[in-house]
């Protein structure tokens, strides 16, 4: 008797793909009755379990939700603190029951289930959903789980035939952290709200929302803000020793750099002069390099996005996912930066060397092949489920949807070829003097070869002007010598390369989540995303409610205009100014404005995947400290209430 | 025993420290201590209580071991000394007041920035290395030191090469021994070479210039405001 097998995929678009590779483009589809999910039914012989008939469908990422029971949903029905113990229960929203259903009905049939959810810690928990509700069909069912980072064909037939199963470590983590996300988020976000509504201006039912991974991220745009506003302007005075040889006039910085203190200058100025000629102490000429980027991980990813292709975190990663379902790079949601030995990589180069002038990196690619490839550096990390993001197919500018797409297939791909590529090699001179007992020192720079520079645009290192000859030892009489004075310049307000580069530093989301994060504080108006020059000069934050923002509708798409652009950068609101602040000065350390708690509770996620740590000790540990601040809050609630009445009034009233 | 213990005591530290305590003084603090002490334990004990106490009343006065009156009238002048001082103030020069102010206050909120990551810092910590939250870490000069000399003449120095020990971090009281030092326009001009930190703290001066070390900087800052 055949075998027949489930499998089951996070989100249709892999079903169908996976289906087409499996099948060799020979399936049946059937409907079901949720709109969005087909069947694809077709034959495929596994290694493991001989001749299949193989059905292959989808769930759209998490079918089921947590929530409180019922008697503790009704804000005026309990104390926002019941919420760190009420009971919770799993429910399954209306619009997807059909699809646990289908599950169930077609599970029945099989003996097989095989799931087909991505491979990250979201998509271990989605699995364990799955196999519930294939369970409730066929209680018998056996279970297995594929392995794969790309839909490209190969890779996916390599990944049907070796079956794993699912890591049940992986998925309690995401549980814990659901778990924790429903108790806190829903006790502050009341808590919040209930103390807040109707003053200041709000409005009588404002949500104020709280998120653990939101508040630190708002953190750390109030953090900054702060110190752009409390900046003051400082003087500071600096010698500049200017000579001319060959007729090229080199400058000489000071060794010092910079002092903040006019007298001490003065006499080093005075002191320098007295001595005559300088002296070349040093001409040193090294052999420099520009390295070539590390293998490409998702923070990386969304950071160039924003700085090289003037997109935000969230529209690369929509570009990626689509690009990754269409099979043309591998998964865009990794950590690792070191490419693991078994990969061939020349086959990956092979497959872009006949691009003909349509991206215009078919002879670069050729060129690798050809020797001049190297070894791509290996980072420090490895998630020890997806290899770095690289291109598995190549595909044409033209058959890309849309510019989004094109120009992030673009990065990748040269990303790619550039971590296959030789750094740039370049010599770099120093010539030290000294002057009357003060150092001072030029340096030039000669690119000698570009190698990845010729592929990756978007790392700039030119040579300099050519300094004239000094032989060390000589002496000469310096043309000028003048003490100068300069000011300090303020920080510039965060920009998400900046932001994103906090959050992945301090623990805040994972590579999956910071891009909504980031999303979630603007929807919620506590920060504003403002263009670079709309902000300078003006002292002007967004009063709260909508201004800077133009016409943002409530559901707030992330593809709003002034959202989009990469270049952007954020300003708080008062409402956001005013809630950092308040949680800043009443809980100190343990602020939720900071990353601290939150950071403790990602370290115990990935303690909890390394079975180190149980779900329950993990959840117990967080709500108590969580806890202890919503106690210290309430206790204070006037010192927190006056806190943001500072902030929210000082904008009303005006 | 026909030169008097004071004396004696006296000769010793001005040949190994080369500083000559004020005979007043030294007859003071004998008569506190208990007779009979061996001799060097007594020394010990002497120069621990002068370098803990103030310049003025400790040390006695020299043409040699203090600046000359006329100093500022010479544009350039060198001091053979040994002169001895003591520390009022040190002042970070290499660095704005303003991020000096800020490592202070995320210092006493138990923050530490390392590279982009901030860090809570529990005091005790094998990390801390900055037991006393001055937010000093990483922060390096160079430095001006107001100093005071036996008959209470204050004037400034400059760290002009980078001295092992002078810090924000430093006790303020101790004192220093400088020899063959340039003074230009009545400014000492500071380097290992010329400089001897010999040590001790006087409490008072000390833990008064923490207290106000905040206050002044913002005070400075805001000084500057206005003058924008």
């Amino acid at each position: 008797m055949v075998t027949k097998v489930l499998c089951v995929a996070e989100k249709s678009s892999v079903a169908k793909a996976v289906a087409g590779h499996l099948s060799g483009g020979r399936f049946t589809t059937r409907n079901t009755s949720n709109k969005y999910i087909r069947n694809y039914d077709f034959d495929y012989r596994f290694s493991q379990w001989d001749h299949c008939q193989v059905t292959m469908t989808a769930v759209q990422g998490h079918t089921e939700e947590i929530d409180f029971i019922d008697r503790y949903r009704k804000w005026s029905d309990c104390d926002p603190a019941d919420l760190f113990d009420a009971q919770i229960t799993k429910n399954i929203d209306k619009s997807k029951q059909s699809i646990a259903d289908n599950i169930q009905k077609e599970a029945k049939k099989a003996r097989v289930l095989f799931i087909w959810t991505d491979c990250d810690r979201e998509g271990e928990y989605i699995g364990t959903e799955v196999r519930a509700f294939a369970r409730r069909g066929n209680a018998s069912i056996e279970v297995k789980r594929a392995q794969f980072s790309n839909i490209e064909r190969t890779h996916v037939i390599r990944a049907a035939n070796n079956p794993k199963d699912l890591d049940e470590r992986q998925a309690m983590a995401v549980a814990a952290r659901m778990e924790l996300d429903l108790r806190i988020g829903a006790a502050l976000t009341r808590f919040q709200s209930l103390k807040l509504q109707g003053r200041y201006g709000l409005a009588p039912d404002a949500l104020i929302s709280y998120g653990s991974c939101q508040f630190p991220t708002l953190g750390f745009v109030v953090d900054r803000y702060m110190r752009v506003k409390n900046f003051v302007p400082e003087t500071f005075w600096y010698l500049k020793l200017l000579h001319t040889r060959d007729q090229n006039t080199t400058t000489f910085n000071w060794d010092r750099s910079r002092l903040f203190d006019r007298m001490a200058v003065v006499l080093l100025f005075e002191s320098c002069m007295a001595g005559g000629t300088a002296l070349v102490k040093a001409v040193a000429r090294k052999p420099s390099k520009k390295y070539k980027p590390l293998p490409l991980t998702t923070v990386e990813l969304q950071k160039q996005g924003s700085r090289f292709l003037g997109m935000n975190s969230q529209r690369v990663m929509k570009a990626a996912e689509a690009l990754y379902t269409s099979g043309f790079i591998s998964y865009p949601r990794t950590e690792t930066d070191q490419y693991d030995q078994n990969i061939n990589l020349q086959a990956l180069i092979g497959k872009q060397k006949d691009d003909t002038g349509n991206w215009g990196w078919g002879q670069y690619a050729q060129n690798l092949l050809d020797g001049e490839f190297d070894q791509p550096r290996r980072g420090k990390h490895n998630d020890k489920a997806h290899p770095p993001i690289h291109p598995v197919a190549y595909v044409t500018s033209p058959a890309l949807p849309d510019a989004d797409q094109r120009k992030v297939y673009e990065f990748v791909v040269r990303h790619f070829l550039a971590c296959c590529s030789k750094d740039a090699i370049g010599e770099t001179t120093t010539v030290n003097i000294d002057y009357g007992g003060e150092g001072f020192h030029a340096s030039g720079l000669t690119v000698i070869e570009r190698n990845y520079l010729d592929v990756y645009p978007w790392d700039r290192w030119e040579s300099s002007q050519m300094l004239p000859r000094y032989q060390e030892g000589e002496r000469f009489t310096p043309n000028e010598v003048t003490m100068q004075d300069g000011k300090t310049t303020a920080p510039g307000y965060l920009t998400e390369p900046e932001l994103i580069a906090l959050m992945d530093a301090n623990g805040i989301g994972t590579d999956a989540t910071m891009a909504e994060h980031i999303e979630k504080i603007q929807q919620r108006e506590y920060v504003f995303s403002m263009q670079k020059n709309a902000a300078a000069g003006t002292s002007s934050r967004g009063t709260g409610r909508g201004r800077g923002r133009g016409g943002r509708t409530a559901s707030a798409s992330s593809r709003g205009a002034t959202s989009s652009g990469g270049n952007n950068i954020f300003v708080p609101s008062n409402l956001g100014v005013a809630l950092v602040e308040a949680y800043d000065l009443i809980a100190s350390d343990m602020s939720l404005g900071k990353p601290f708690l939150r950071k403790e509770m990602e370290v115990n996620m990935k303690r909890i995947c390394n079975g180190e740590l149980s779900k329950e000790a993990v959840v117990h540990q967080s709500l108590e400290q969580y806890r202890e601040v919503y106690a210290k809050v309430s206790l204070r609630l006037d010192q927190f209430r006056q806190t943001c009445a500072r902030y929210m009034q000082s904008n009303t009233g005006q | 025993m026909s030169v008097p213990l004071a004396v004696q005591i006296s000769s010793h530290i001005l040949s190994s420290k080369s500083i000559l305590p004020s005979q007043a003084w030294l007859t003071t603090f004998l008569s506190t201590q208990k007779p009979n002490l061996p001799f060097q334990s007594l020394c010990q004990t002497a120069l621990y209580r002068l370098l803990a106490s103030e310049i003025t009343a400790s040390v006695q006065p020299t043409p040699e071991n203090t600046i000359p009156a006329n100093i500022h009238d010479s544009q350039k002048s060198l001091l053979k000394g040994p002169i001895v001082v003591q520390i009022a103030d040190v002042e970070d020069i290499g660095h704005s007041k303003l991020s000096q102010l800020e490592a202070l206050e995320s210092a006493e909120r138990g923050e530490k920035t390392k590279g982009k990551e901030v860090i809570r810092v529990v005091p005790g910590e094998a990390e801390d290395t900055d037991p006393d939250n001055l937010g000093l870490a990483g922060v390096g000069g160079p430095h001006k030191l107001l100093l005071e000399d036996a008959k209470g003449t204050r004037f400034y120095g400059i760290e002009v090469k980078a001295i092992k020990d002078i810090s924000i971090g430093m006790n303020i009281g101790s004192k220093i021994v400088l020899k063959d030092v340039t003074a230009i326009r009545g400014v000492l001009m500071l380097e290992p070479g010329n400089t001897t930190l010999v040590g001790g703290k006087v409490e008072e001066l000390h833990k008064k210039w923490r207290e106000e070390r905040k206050g002044k900087l913002k005070a400075a800052i805001e000084a500057m405001k206005e003058d924008d």
